[in-house]
């Protein structure tokens, strides 16, 4: 190869690295940038192991296909790997409430409701949203945190029009962590 | 002209020393003696020397270079503001990139410079890694590992580099590993996008790790997806087949002028599988529990096919050499794969498993003569050794695995330790009468 095609074998290379670095992120900060904020309560999964690494696994009332009342009705059931669109809606205390998965994007949703895009993984629902990564610092003081106060636990999501979402940040109380 | 890639250091080093003493004794004229040294290209022969060392150094130098960089922003993750992080990040890969190619292609440190090069691949993934932290990007655990390799892909075929290849190749496998278990029907053609992506690329730049690298992917891939169809037999077919499929594509590669070089790494890690294959299906407890599913494995049949395709190939050239081991090397892993297709027709056999164990153990006692004999045709002690290492196994698992009598073991473990120390000592007396010999023989023809 002459030098020149190498500089530009290279070039192509590097630059084919830098696109796969920013479209990485891509969904998540258009996400974040354009979304309506939504706030779920957080479940706990195992208070004994919710750290794994230096991310804690979050799981949320919404994760449970059981939690919407027409799950039992869809004749299709939830094969491993389905899509479906959560519908949620804004509750008295602040927080979101489950109410229906359907196959298709609502066309209009009001204010008060949101489509979050799903898929079903080993019986539960996953949106992309369960691993809050936290500070190698601050690893023992949120683990510890959050298996004392659960039931206070929220996280804020942001979710874009066609339903994907972008975890925010945690909020336990007044205590916030990003 | 450049030296046949074929002959080592250690040849073009013996030939510089003898060129002296030729010229010295008359065998070779002075002419003739320039000729052959810029053949073999001897005057670069005491730099060669110390590439090798120096591109270790440099490469574990990087190694420790993008180990400190990404330690050093994650150590201050906390501190640091998002957009000074991506910047961080950003800046790692690019520097490493800029300065190793231009060392290398400016100043012509070219080991360093390829040294960076693959530092910079290494922070790419870790970056990917970061990038996904930021966002709190929760995805497949696999996912990561599949851009990673697209990334390096691009950059081992930009800048000719056999061992970002080999990250290619790792970092792919791991994909593949994970996203066969959600997908397996599109993971089934992961080794044909293995194969389309790097052998050609191992094959212009001449790398024997990254050829036989990547041979042995597509193998060990094809053996998961074999494996992940739940069929024991399935797998051994697989693994039989792969093993014959690059020894004789190493025995081809031997006797033909296509990349000579490529022969002896490629057949030595396909006797290897098989032995391998031999040795694992040679215990009864395997047969008793083995399950006879289905037999759907294409990539089984490909390497079974090719691996005739390539005997005879061999055997229309005429090469008469190695003939004796090929044959051996067919016929054991032509019992190992006819084991495996017939045990599922003999399923409610009540002595099939006895029948299949016994041929088995009797490839795996064909393999260990065929190792031991290439330890004696081309001289390599390595392979004597492990020929004999490898029978000795065989007989010691034997008797580790059924129920024998205390002195019955310990006879075995005697006589099997004897026979390996006798064997030894024949085999370098062997070796010593044949350089003897030789000695003998330069002398007869007036050389000191």
């Amino acid at each position: 190869m002459s030098k020149r095609a190498s500089l530009v074998a290279f070039i192509v290379a590097v630059v084919i690295q830098i696109l796969i670095l920013v479209a990485v992120p891509a969904r998540k900060v258009f996400t974040m940038a354009t979304g309506k904020t939504v706030v779920l309560k957080v479940q706990p999964v195992d208070p004994y192991s919710i750290l794994s690494g230096y991310y804690a696994t979050l799981r949320f009332d919404i994760s449970r296909i059981d939690a919407f009342p027409n799950a039992r009705g869809m004749s299709q059931g939830f094969p491993d790997g389905a899509w479906f669109y959560a519908i949620v809606e804004k509750g008295d205390e602040g927080t979101w409430k489950p109410i229906s998965l359907e196959h298709e994007l609502p066309a209009d949703l009001p204010d008060n409701r949101a489509a979050l895009l799903g898929r079903i993984n080993h019986g539960a629902i996953r949106y992309g949203i369960e691993e809050f990564y936290i500070p190698e610092a601050q690893r023992h003081r949120i683990a510890e945190d959050l298996s004392r106060n659960v039931d206070k636990a929220r996280v804020e999501i942001k979710v874009d029009r066609s339903g994907h979402t972008a975890l925010d940040r945690l909020r336990i109380e007044d205590r916030i962590y990003e | 002209m450049t030296p046949n890639q074929n002959m080592s250091t250690k040849f073009r080093g013996a030939l510089r020393n003898e060129l002296a003493i030729w010229i010295q004794k008359g065998i070779v004229t002075e002419e003739t003696a320039t000729q052959l040294s810029t053949a073999y290209e001897l005057d670069n022969l005491r730099h060669e020397s110390t590439r090798l060392l120096s591109a270790v150094i440099f490469t574990i130098g990087g190694l420790l270079l993008g180990g400190g960089l990404i330690s050093f922003v994650a150590a201050n993750w906390e501190g640091i503001p998002t957009p000074i992080k991506l910047a961080l990040l950003f800046s790692a890969l690019l520097g490493l990139h800029t300065v190793g190619f231009w060392l290398w292609h400016s100043k012509n440190w070219r080991r360093l410079g390829h040294a960076l090069i693959f530092c910079g691949c290494l922070v790419f993934g870790a970056n990917i890694g970061l990038v996904a932290q930021i966002f709190h990007i929760s995805s497949n655990w696999y996912g990561g590992f599949g851009v990673w390799a697209l990334g390096s892909l691009v950059m081992a075929w930009a800048v000719r580099s056999w061992i970002i290849g080999v990250l290619v190749l790792s970092t792919s496998f791991i994909w593949f590993v994970g996203f066969q278990s959600d997908q397996e029907q599109l993971a089934s053609s992961y080794p044909l996008i293995l194969a389309i992506s790097l052998l050609p690329l191992a094959w212009i730049i001449c790398s024997r790790v990254l050829h036989a690298g990547t041979l042995l992917g597509i193998i060990m891939a094809a053996c998961v997806l074999a494996g992940y169809q739940g069929s024991g037999r399935q797998l051994l077919f697989t693994m039989a087949a792969g093993g014959m499929f690059m020894w004789t594509l190493g025995e081809f590669h031997r006797a033909s002028e296509w990349r000579t070089e490529f022969g002896n790494i490629t057949g030595g890690l396909g006797l290897g599988l098989l032995a391998v294959t031999a040795y694992v299906w040679s215990f009864h407890y395997l047969w008793d529990q083995l399950v006879f599913g289905p037999m759907r494995s294409l990539w089984a049949f490909l390497f079974f096919s090719l691996s005739i395709a390539f005997s005879l190939l061999m055997w229309a050239r005429g090469r008469q050499g190695q003939a004796l081991l090929t044959a051996g090397v067919l016929l054991a892993g032509g019992i190992l794969c006819a084991s495996s297709l017939l045990s599922g027709a003999s399923a409610n056999t009540s002595n099939g498993e006895f029948l299949f164990t016994v041929t088995t153990n009797l490839a795996a006692l064909i393999l260990a003569a065929i190792i031991i004999g290439v330890g004696l045709l081309d001289e390599r002690r390595l392979a004597f050794w492990l020929g004999s290492l490898y029978l000795v196994l065989l007989i010691l698992s034997r008797f580790l695995e059924y129920e024998t009598s205390l002195l019955a073991k310990s006879v075995a473990f005697l006589a099997c330790g004897v026979t390996v120390i006798i064997a030894g000592i024949s085999y370098e007396k062997y070796l010593r009468r044949k350089a003897a010999g030789l000695e003998a023989h330069k002398e007869e023809v007036g050389y000191e």
